[in-house]
């Protein structure tokens, strides 16, 4: 299964693949043409923010294979291989030469500590093309006085884009913002729809597909070819075999769906950056601007590495029940730990509902690396299915 | 011929202080077991939460990582590691953080627990200073029945290199603004809570006393840091400060604590007035950043006698001597305190406040090489090793860095660890 004839039959499917193998296309066209690009490392930068400037927010993520000359430099062993090739495009001049700002979340403590060191190379290595960088230092629990705090951190990062862009953000411009990125997750969640139903047409790689190529191209553009897909998907076969949740490190291709999906199952859902949890949550156009986007980042799907056990247990037994999963998938690479001391709550709780699990810890990137992981997959699905 | 550096001797310490601190808390410990068994109310919280409140509040609590440290020292990890492992947990993640979780599925801990085990808490209570601190201390608070508390913690954006000239009395300038305001906020929110759960009622003239009490005992400890800096051959090795200062420092905010300090810093000067010398052929001066290794403490003394190679500074004595003190703390009592606990973190473990501390601390202490031992499961101790050994070595210090457990023997080989050193000082500070 993974990604379909059908699929690649799609105009606006292909479309979407297309930027989503060559994610630097849209950003390279932008530079051109001398417009502003920003950044964002962590799944917390608002991109409501960035499009009310005027600029195209584009997503940090790894390259797979790559050399990690800058990393093995500067990090310790346990920064976990997806970061690792992350940090090393910052450094080595890859995003230097894409992007002209840098906007980081603190959206996990790893992400955190590159903060700390992308800092320190441009104070002490000024030299290294590292991109002027502003950080976003959110307060994930949930409260009325990190509501609060979270407002003031949201305003400061405005006044950084304003600077970045060279002109005032006005009130409008972040409620037009929100409206058209409120736009891309409705037409998103077309998408989910038609993995969630009881016959999904779309399976877990092409929805990752759909949703990833949206970090790195124009959101009213993205919309459009996602109606498409959902319009054309309609039609497709219905994608056969256990219905398969996914929770744990973010999956920035689909290598590990495929393996899934290969084996027989079919992803329909999952509690990742690069997926489901993209677009959960809309930007609420009624009440004040930046309060909006504090709402909308701080108060969506909690994520695995900013909130508690119980948060987390709660919301996989509902996710869980959302999607009617017949097994869930657990997959954290390796020293990516926070949701490792969630996991034997998780699975508790999932087992009691009679939902089985499999968990892969410690993993290696890229997947291709890690041997028998598509064996031990193939494995899990075959009990889902009965053992036939 | 036996060799020597491979004895798994146990460590010699020499000081009264260490021994009286040591004993202190065995009396302390089953004091407090006395008052949770008539119904008071007992926090755990982690180290970086601001535990003046509950000084104040004379709500008695123990900290995570001193309690840790007990559990190491008497050979418990390893059981508690197992627990963990049967319960479905990894037992190679967080084991400095983790240890207290791990022992709280042993249903044997009341009768085979270090000191008769740890009471039950009412309130466990961490800062969110990693992404693992808040589940574990959840789960720990699940397992014993108790309240769980978060507390949310901000980065610098502004990072003066010399903050141990500012910290002291000029905490606005070295903090940004809103970061003070939100740790007041957070001080405020904990101080309500506390009040509740507990029916005390939180008086700042309480904790203004307390502070000061604070400032007395980390008065004495830069006293005693100073000293040792400035003496070779040292009167004593971080085998005796580590934990005279550690375990005291829990006990921050007491009469008692204050008065140990005053005595430590009294039998440090009595020993260089009579000219004694911890390692009488002292050549090489030894600098450890890291946690201590407190399953093994007899390590650092493996290299006295060969070498003339002595461990004179930790950041156990010299981040009281720094990072502790706030003078004029009555105008404004919550900031002051804020201003304490929003740095520990950054100082200890964000570059470049480390890096710049750690050169600082080395110069003054003539130190010849550091040997820096990062936790390999541990996030929050991740700080920038990169920077920090360019700083050191940039000024002339050779720095050797591995990976060890401060608590987890398991992952510890004093062999191999010795041969390591051994090179370093042979190769990189004799041969240099």
């Amino acid at each position: 299964m993974g990604i379909r004839d059908c699929a690649l039959q799609s105009s606006a499917f292909t479309a979407l693949k297309y930027i989503y193998d060559h994610r630097e296309a849209v950003a390279e066209k932008w530079r051109a043409d001398g417009k502003k690009i920003v950044g964002q490392l962590g799944c917390d930068v608002p991109d409501e923010l960035i499009l009310a400037a005027g600029m195209l927010p584009v997503r940090v993520y790894a390259d797979q294979g790559r050399p990690l000359k800058e990393a093995d430099k500067y990090l310790e062993f346990s920064f976990d291989p997806v970061v690792r090739s992350q940090f090393e495009k910052l450094v080595d001049g890859s995003y230097g030469n894409l992007v002209d700002y840098l906007a980081i979340s603190n959206s996990t403590d790893t992400i955190v500590r590159i903060f700390l060191y992308l800092r320190e190379i441009r104070r002490q290595e000024p030299e290294k093309n590292v991109p002027p960088i502003d950080f976003i230092d959110w307060l994930f629990t949930r409260n009325r006085m990190h509501q609060e705090r979270n407002e003031l951190i949201i305003r400061m990062f405005r006044e950084t884009l304003e600077k970045w862009s060279g002109h005032p953000i006005t009130d409008d411009d972040i409620r037009s913002a929100g409206a058209i990125c409120n736009e891309n997750r409705a037409a998103l969640r077309r998408i989910q729809a038609l993995r969630r139903c009881a016959e999904p047409r779309i399976t877990g790689s092409e929805a990752l597909v759909i949703i990833g190529a949206s970090l790195f191209m124009e959101k009213e553009k993205h919309t459009e070819l996602c109606l498409q897909v959902a319009e054309s998907a309609k039609n497709w076969p219905v994608a056969k075999g256990p219905r398969i949740y996914y929770t744990g490190s973010n999956q920035e291709n689909t290598d590990l769906y495929d393996i899934i999906e290969e084996a027989g199952g079919v992803v329909v859902g999952e509690d990742q950056d690069w997926g489901d949890r993209h677009y959960d949550r809309d930007y609420k156009m009624e009440i004040d601007p930046v309060r909006a986007v504090v709402d909308r980042y701080m108060l969506r799907q909690y994520s695995a590495k900013k909130s508690f056990v119980s948060q987390r247990v709660e919301a996989l037994d509902a996710e869980a029940d959302a999607v009617r999963a017949d097994g869930v998938v657990f997959f954290t690479h390796a020293y990516e730990e926070a949701a490792s001391w969630d996991y034997p709550s998780q699975k508790q709780s999932l087992e009691l509902r009679g939902i089985a699990t499999a968990a892969y810890a410690k993993q290696i990137f890229p997947i291709a690396k890690n041997d028998g992981l598509a064996e031990s997959v193939k494995e899990f699905i075959q009990q889902l299915k009965g053992g036939e | 011929m036996a060799n020597d550096k491979k004895t798994q001797s146990a460590a010699v310490k020499s000081l009264k202080a260490t021994g009286a601190a040591a004993a202190y808390q065995k009396e302390w410990f089953a004091g407090l077991r006395k008052r949770v068994d008539a119904g008071e109310a007992f926090g755990y919280l982690n180290a970086d939460v601001p535990m003046e409140v509950l000084r104040a509040m004379d709500i008695p609590f123990v900290v995570n990582q001193w309690w840790a440290a007990i559990c190491a020292a008497k050979r418990m990890t390893g059981k508690y590691y197992g627990l963990l492992r049967q319960k479905g947990y990894r037992d190679d993640l967080c084991s400095y953080c983790a240890t207290a979780l791990a022992e709280s599925f042993d249903p044997d801990d009341k009768t085979e627990g270090p000191w008769g085990g740890l009471p039950n808490p009412t309130i466990a209570i961490t800062r969110l200073t990693c992404d693992c601190q808040g589940k574990i201390f959840e789960l720990f608070a699940k397992n014993h029945g108790a309240n769980f508390y978060a507390m949310e913690n901000t980065q610098a954006r502004k990072v003066p290199l010399k903050w141990w000239e500012l910290d002291e009395d000029r905490w606005e300038e070295l903090y940004d603004s809103d970061r003070l305001d939100a740790a007041v906020e957070e001080l405020k929110e904990l101080i309500r809570y506390l009040e509740q759960i507990t029916g005390r009622m939180f008086d700042t003239n309480k904790l203004i006393e307390v502070m000061h009490l604070i400032n007395e005992q980390e008065l004495w400890y830069k006293k005693t840091r100073d000293l040792i800096a400035e003496t070779s051959p040292v009167p004593v090795t971080v085998v005796d400060t580590i934990n005279a200062v550690m375990q005291a420092q829990w006990q921050r905010g007491t009469r008692w604590a204050a008065d140990h300090a005053k005595s430590l810093y009294e039998e440090v000067k009595a020993l260089v007035d009579q000219g004694y010398h911890a390692v009488p052929n002292e050549k090489i001066r030894l600098m450890w950043i890291g946690r201590g290794i407190w399953h093994d403490f007899a390590f650092y003394q493996n290299f006295e006698h060969k070498y003339g190679a002595a461990f004179v500074w930790s950041m156990y004595l010299a981040m009281g001597a720094d990072a502790y003190i706030r003078i004029g703390v009555e105008k404004d009592p919550l900031r002051a305190l804020a201003a304490r606990y929003i740095g520990m973190e950054d100082f200890l473990h964000m570059p470049p406040w480390n890096a710049q501390w750690w050169l600082k601390e080395a110069r003054t202490n003539k130190i010849d090489g550091v040997v820096y031992m990062i936790p390999g499961n541990c996030m929050q101790a991740v700080e920038g090793s990169y920077f920090a050994i360019k700083t050191l070595e940039d000024a002339g210090i050779p720095v050797l860095i591995f990976e060890a457990d401060p608590v987890d023997a398991r992952k510890w080989n004093r062999d191999t660890m010795t041969d390591m050193v051994e090179e370093f000082i042979e190769n990189r500070i004799i041969g240099k």
